[in-house]
């Protein structure tokens, strides 16, 4: 076996990278909680002027006040990763995550497809080169002594005498669990070798069973069970027709075929997705894709196929149909609707999110949002589509219909019903209301809700809402 | 018009509630003619000594107050109609402050029941319960009013009418209220940044509980009487004709209890002093010391303060009784009965006194004794009040912890919704700045824009929000003692230390209402003292007090003159020691003076020089003629102490000493307030009808008020001066015990244990690394020889605790340690602590070096019983030593010091290529010269007072050096600047009057030199 390694050093910033922002601004990577956020990385500009790992942002911003900032997203590091990983698949079917920044891949059995080691490593590493990630590379015959001599030594390849490589490695840099290290660097201790030869019951007393345990792993004493990359699990499907389809009618067959196949096999696995994508092939142009969506993890055949055909009577295609696909990635876990055990279901009733999802799909994602209240004493900032800002506060009747901006009262002499309300709130973002609020009944007998500036006693009158 | 009277208004010390002071509140209800004004802060009086202050000036009668909120929904807002009102409500206060935690209360009906005196306003919810204005109608009979207070709200005289109506069924009278959380309008935008900052949230996101407008002001009479129907509004005035009582009313009794049976406090005053006296001069004391204090007992008796006295005498004889050294400090040093009575230490036979300056007739103000006690046991003091007087009687001041411009800046920031980073920006920004000066410069260097709108809604709401109170903290020491329970006097509440409570008034409050409160505050070169002493004491050095410490001895004051002050009290500053060889005090009265003039103020007031050429002689002195003579002589002429002035006015121009000690506290005030003017023509005057020049009185004001911002008591300075002499000496003649004490006596002082020790090793005595085999938790001293030897202490270990040290010395005095099994066995050691001692090199004798003594300490177990007496046996393994200069860095990283070579040395060859001098070089360099220092940088010192330059100290193996760095140096080299441990700076070495600087011109970073030392190989070859 021969196991390349190839190191991630600056992962999370490859991935900032690769989002299209310019590689050679000074950039640093944000993390930690409110109070004590702190550079994790950053590009080499951002280096040059004083910037380390570590440092607070107070005293990061301090040495560069037009530091460009990033917040840490793990979420987008992974997705490099796991991008990486696949990458890596193309080239073995061994391929391992043997720690956050490092993957190792077993390479003998493809040196006969790839050519000598040398030339497979270049390989390598123009194609991660092209993908815009930083790495090292080494090769040796266990996959975590390739870890740590890519870490000692970029491109170092051994096959022979790995045992006497081993024992010349630095100690601070032989990947072994922190504490050990740090333990045993304070004894004076300063190269691998230097650990191989102590007695290991004493090491093992100082250092835990952890740690003797990983040594015996890079050294190949003991064996080591990598956790092998597997695909992931998707749902891929795709028909093509005989003869090309010009209506949408002929559409309706092979979707419920295919939104078939799919919940079959989400029962089979006891899961739902919220998304489908939904591929239209043409010969002469690229596809029409569109995505489907429910607002809830979902495997009901009838519920997608209602959505996908409601979605349909919306779309144009530009060219006949010569076939259709059907992706569905990310499945979630499927939680059923808890039901009545004698609830038949009445057919035509929709309940609420059913309903959400129909409108949604009709008149497209986004088109679709809720009032909630919003607490401002303000009348026009008092509501809000966004549910995660919305609490409510305690006011005076407010009328139904709030005009979108108040527009003067034509009545020579409302009655005053109630008032003055008087609203003086907002001053913090530059749009403050000062304003005296009446209920007035104008002369036709309609009810309004207009205002004069605060403290005015006559005056003409603006009208912004309706109560009948 | 109807009159009108707020009955609901809270200050400022409704904490985040309250957003006008109560002297902006009395001005508005004076200008919008109110009858009356109530402040009702919640569940505090706080704030009311101020408020009684305001109304006082504006003449706008004050009510008493306080609103309280019932965790069942009941609001009331209780005033005080006389003085047993008063005290019901100070115990309601106290009650509910007592039960919680601090800035918290805790009220139930219960506590409520039965108050006499108290007028009950009852503030109805929204929705208003009947059965709670029943119960108040019940509770209160004839003393219950239903508050209508009216906003504007969606529908006030709906409101009104059924408030109207549910009074009537209630049988309750109606009357008008404001709730007033303002004086005016215009302080709306600070109030909904109180309650956003209240809240912790957002001012955009606080809706919920922001006031919808600014009604909640104290409105015009005009406005209050378009929203209410005139006879709500003359129903406030009839009630505050009904609350008769004043803060005037507060009789304030000192406890009695120290008075044997058959004697007055004042009987027992005078025999107390008399039998000091018999102590303090056994052969009589002279005539002049007699006179002084039969004068002081007969004003103490007009006064009435014998028994303040007998008080002080109390606490002071426990603190000596159980051997703690204490010493009274500031103005009552000028008494001769507080010399008397062992509280104070300087000897009237030997200075001048001025009494006036401690109590005068004319001040109205009670007099204040601070005494000083060890700061490591000053808590056996506290505790001992608490026990003798009770919890009821005594109490702490409180501290009112006001906004300063950083945390206003702060919090503001927050409220706008600045991000937690851009927050810390702006107030590190704006810390220090003052509204005299453009922020635009300190924005910008920031990254913020001066100009945008948010930048400047936080610099005005700031503004307003800076010296508004936030909170109540407890004062360091100060006590306030009574005869009846406190809390009949003013409410008693928790403070954040447990076992601590304090009153809601602080020191000024205090003054204003003529209560005593004596501070006892903790002072940690007392501490020093008494620790050297008892070392000399069990090491059969001398049996000294500080009273029997040789005085003037010239060996002292030779040691002085040479600067050589490391750890001697007051005298140990950069300042300071630069001054000593050119004042070259020589007596006990020259420490007097040096302690006095070497500070900030009569440096910027050029105080010194004159003095300095006329001590020196260049410039000649001739003593005054008239009336002044004498007066300033002992300060060559120059005022220097605040009794000095006073004496100036008193023998100059005729004033009284009484007069002569305003003119005093005006000096303190007019660089704020001014108010010197009446004080300049009386002095002109007196002087010219004394015969003295026109401008030598123009002369004598002048150096008044160039005086003013620093003023001493010459009192104050002799009473340091006692301890700064008594630590001078004891570095004299004991030089390993007085840094023994010092090190056990830390935090304290201007010095870190390394530069202590290394003073020591500098006097050559020799001192001892940290060994387990015999360090104690404390420095100790091997006093076998001749020539004392310093041990370290187990205390020096960073981050090692006082238990373990402890539990070491105790193992140990039962028998050796064996090994480090033993070792770690015996004195109970955990992981951590065993770490720490091998990391400090203190297990050396037992295990050898560090990598040995690491390797072995790593290995050691805890013994499970089965095994125990039966000791692992390992083998032992060959590591190799560590390096000298991994040693010294092991030695810094755990005690912050190192008796081996100095980590510079080690790098000397090569600085020496680069042409680098050292400490001890630079400081024979020329002035004017060039020269190129590297060192370790010790501290980098912005002062708050010097815009634009920071002091650097870097350190090498032969002595300190100062450098200054102006801001566009410190701009241009800003990383190397900040980042640097190993700090090279070219520059221009400057003296002047003997103090050395290097003026920095270009810095470069040497760093990189020491990491080369580290050991730890990088390489893989």
């Amino acid at each position: 076996m021969q196991w390349a390694a190839i190191l991630l050093p600056d992962l999370a910033l490859d991935a900032v990278r690769r989002s299209g922002v310019d590689p050679h601004a000074p950039i640093a990577l944000i993390a930690g909680p409110p109070q004590r956020r702190s550079v994790q990385s950053c590009t080499a500009t951002a280096a040059q002027a004083g910037i380390r790992s570590g440092q607070s942002l107070a005293a990061a911003r301090a040495l560069l006040p037009k530091l460009i900032t990033v917040d840490y997203d793990a979420q987008r590091t992974d997705a490099l990763r796991d991008l990486l990983v696949a990458w890596a698949y193309g080239y073995s079917g061994e391929v391992a995550v043997l720690a956050p920044d490092a993957l190792v891949l077993e390479v003998g059995g493809s040196l006969n497809l790839f050519g000598p080691w040398s030339a497979f490593e270049r390989r390598l590493r123009a194609d991660l080169a092209d993908l815009g990630v930083t790495h090292r590379i080494a090769l040796a015959p266990l996959p975590r002594a390739a870890c740590v001599f890519a870490h000692v030594a970029d491109g170092f390849a051994v096959t022979g005498a790995m045992q006497a490589a081993l024992r010349r490695v630095p100690l601070v840099q032989s990947r072994l669990p922190e504490d050990g290290l740090a333990l045993l660097a304070s004894m004076g201790l300063r190269r691998l070798g230097e650990i191989i030869d102590l007695p290991r019951a004493g090491l093992t007393r100082r250092c835990g069973v952890t740690f003797v345990e990983r040594l015996d792993r890079l050294l190949g004493h003991v064996p080591d069970p990598l956790p092998l990359y597997r695909p992931p699990d998707r749902f891929e499907a795709k028909i093509e027709f005989e003869a090309e389809l010009r209506s949408l009618e002929g559409l309706q067959f092979p979707l419920k075929r295919l939104i078939g196949d799919l919940c079959l096999f989400l029962f089979a696995r006891d899961g739902g997705v919220d998304a489908i994508e939904l591929a239209f092939l043409h010969d002469d142009c690229a596809p029409t894709t569109i995505v489907l969506r429910s607002p809830a993890p979902e495997r009901d055949a009838a519920q997608w196929f209602g959505i996908a055909r409601l979605r349909l009577e919306r779309l144009t295609l530009p060219a006949p149909v010569a076939g259709v696909g059907l992706v569905a990635r990310e499945l979630p876990p499927f939680v059923p609707l808890a039901r009545g055990l004698f609830d038949a279901g009445a057919a035509a009733a929709l309940d609420w999110p059913q309903l959400v999802a129909r409108l949604q799909a009709r008149l497209g994602d986004g088109a679709v949002k809720t009032y909630l209240p919003a607490a401002d004493h303000r009348p026009e900032a008092a509501f809000t589509t966004d549910a995660s800002v919305s609490s409510r506060i305690l006011t005076g009747p407010r009328p139904l219909w709030l005009l979108p901006r108040p527009i003067p009262l034509r009545d020579r002499a409302p009655h005053i019903l109630a008032g003055p309300e008087r609203i003086e709130s907002g001053w913090w973002n530059g749009r403050e209301a000062c304003r005296d609020y009446y209920v007035l009944e104008t002369s036709v007998g309609q009810r309004a809700w207009a205002f004069r500036p605060a403290g005015a006693i006559d005056g003409p009158w603006l009208l912004h809402g309706w109560f009948a | 018009m109807s009159g009108y009277a707020e009955l609901h208004c809270l200050s400022p010390f409704s904490f985040l509630r309250g957003a006008s002071t109560a002297r902006e509140l009395f001005a508005r209800a004076k200008a919008q003619g109110y009858a009356a004004l109530a402040i009702t802060d919640e569940c505090s009086f706080a704030g009311i000594v101020r408020a009684h202050e305001a109304s006082r000036e504006t003449g706008v009668p004050l009510i008493v107050g306080t609103e309280i909120r019932l965790p069942d929904g009941l609001h009331l807002v209780l005033l005080a109609e006389s003085l047993a009102g008063y005290q019901a409500l100070c115990g309601v206060i106290t009650r509910g402050r007592r039960r919680a935690d601090k800035g918290a209360y805790r009220l139930a009906r219960a506590d409520l029941a039965n108050l006499s005196g108290v007028l009950a306003l009852w503030v109805p919810q929204a929705q208003p319960s009947r059965a709670d204005g029943a119960w108040v109608a019940r509770n209160f009979p004839q003393c219950a009013w239903l508050a209508v207070e009216l906003h504007r709200g969606s529908d006030d005289a709906t409101r009104l009418h059924e408030l109207l109506a549910l009074a009537d069924e209630l049988g309750l009278p109606a009357v008008a209220a404001g709730d007033a959380h303002m004086h005016a309008r215009s302080r709306r935008r600070l109030q909904d940044t109180l309650t956003a900052i209240r809240q912790r949230t957002t001012v955009a996101q606080a809706g919920a509980y922001l006031f919808p407008n600014g009604e909640r002001h104290l409105r015009s009479r005009r406005a209050l009487g378009a929203i209410y129907p005139h006879e709500l509004l003359d129903e406030t005035v009839r009630i505050a004709q009904r609350c008769r009582f004043s803060l005037t009313q507060l009789s304030y009794v000192y406890p009695h209890e120290l008075v044997p049976n058959g004697q007055t406090p004042a009987t027992w005053l005078r025999h107390l002093t008399e039998q000091g006296m018999r102590q303090r001069w056994p052969d009589g004391a002279p005539a002049a010391v007699v006179t002084q204090i039969d004068k002081e007992l007969a004003l103490i008796a007009e006064l009435g303060y014998e028994s303040y006295f007998l008080t002080v005498e109390d606490i002071v004889h426990f603190a000596r009784s159980h051997g703690i050294l204490c010493q009274g400090r500031g103005s009552a040093a000028n008494s001769a009965v507080c010399f008397a009575l062992g509280i104070t230490e300087v000897d009237p036979a030997r200075m001048a006194m001025l009494f006036e300056r401690f109590i005068s007739r004319e001040r109205n103000e009670p007099p204040d004794i601070d005494v000083d006690f060890e700061h490591e046991r000053r808590e056996e003091v506290i505790q001992y009040i608490y026990a003798k007087y009770g919890r009821e009687r005594a109490a702490l001041t409180a501290t009112v912890i006001c906004y300063r411009m950083k945390s206003a800046v702060r919090d503001v920031a927050k409220a706008l919704g600045l991000s937690t980073d851009q927050v810390d920006q702006l107030s590190r920004a704006l810390a220090g700045w003052s509204r005299n000066e453009s922020p635009d410069e300190r924005l910008r260097e920031r990254g913020f824009d001066p100009d945008s709108p948010i930048t400047r809604r936080v610099l005005s709401l700031a503004h307003e929000l800076l010296d508004m109170p936030r909170h109540l903290s407890q004062h360091v020491g100060g006590f306030v003692i009574s005869e009846q329970p406190l809390s009949q006097l003013v409410p008693v509440e928790n403070a954040a230390m447990p076992d601590r409570t304090i009153i809601q008034w602080d020191k000024d409050d205090l003054d204003t209402l003529g209560l005593l409160k004596v501070d006892c505050l903790a002072l940690g070169m007392l501490t020093c003292l008494r620790k050297c002493l008892d070392l000399l004491k069990r090491h059969g050095r001398g049996d000294y007090t500080l009273a029997t410490i040789p005085d003037e001895d010239p060996q002292t004051y030779a040691m002085l003159q040479c600067a050589d002050t490391v750890g001697v009290f007051q005298i140990e500053s950069r300042a300071q020691m630069s001054m000593l060889p050119r004042l070259k005090p020589a007596c006990f009265y020259d420490l007097v003076i040096q302690i006095a003039i070497v500070r900030p103020g009569p440096i910027q007031g050029d105080m010194v020089h004159p003095y300095l050429r006329r001590r020196q002689g260049s410039e000649a002195y001739a003593p005054m003629a008239g009336p002044l003579r004498g007066v300033l002589d002992r300060t060559l002429g120059i005022p220097l102490f605040q009794e000095q002035v006073m004496q100036l006015a008193i023998h100059g121009a005729d004033f009284t000493p009484g007069e002569a000690d305003q003119l005093r506290r005006g000096m303190a005030a007019w660089k704020r307030r001014g108010g010197l003017e009446p004080f300049h023509e009386r002095l002109l005057a007196g002087f010219e009808k004394n015969g003295y020049a026109l401008d030598f009185a123009e002369r004598v004001f002048e150096q008044i008020k160039g005086f003013a911002s620093y003023g001493f008591p010459e009192s104050h300075s002799a009473s340091f001066a006692l301890l700064a002499y008594a630590s001078a000496w004891l570095k004299c003649h004991e030089p390993a015990a007085f840094a023994a004490a010092l090190l056990n006596a830390q935090p304290l002082g201007f010095y870190a244990p390394s530069q202590i020790v290394q003073d020591l090793q500098r006097h050559g005595t020799k001192v001892h690394p940290i060994d387990v085999r015999f360090s104690d938790w404390d420095a100790t001293l091997d006093a076998a020889q001749s020539q004392p030897i310093l041990r370290l202490g187990l205390r020096e270990i960073h981050g090692m605790g006082e238990n373990a040290g402890r539990r070491i010395e105790q193992a140990r005095a039962l028998q050796p340690f064996r090994d480090v099994e033993d070792l770690c066995e015996r004195a109970e050691l955990d992981a951590r602590e065993r770490k720490l001692l091998a990391d400090a090199g203190a297990l050396q004798g037992l295990a050898g070096h560090r990598h040995r003594a690491r390797w072995k300490v790593a290995g050691v177990e805890r013994t499970l019983p089965l095994f125990e007496g039966n000791p692992t046996t390992e083998s032992d393994i060959v590591l190799r030593p560590p390096t000298a200069a991994d040693d010294v860095w092991s030695d810094y990283a755990t005690t912050g010091q190192s008796l081996g070579p100095h980590p510079v040395s080690f790098v000397r060859s090569r600085l020496r290529a680069k042409r680098c001098k050292s400490a001890s070089e630079a400081s024979r360099a020329e002035h004017g010269s060039p020269i190129r220092y590297a060192g370790l940088v010790l501290m980098r010192q912005q002062p708050a007072t010097a815009s634009g330059v920071t002091f650097v100290t870097l350190e090498d193996e032969t002595g300190t050096l100062n450098a200054i760095v102006w801001r566009d140096v410190a701009r241009r080299y800003w990383r190397v600047f900040r980042e640097s441990r190993l700090l090279a700076i070219d520059g221009v070495i400057e003296r002047h009057d003997g103090v050395q600087h290097l003026i920095a011109r270009s810095m470069r970073d040497y760093s990189p030199m020491l990491e080369q030392l580290d050991a730890r190989s990088r390489d893989f070859r």
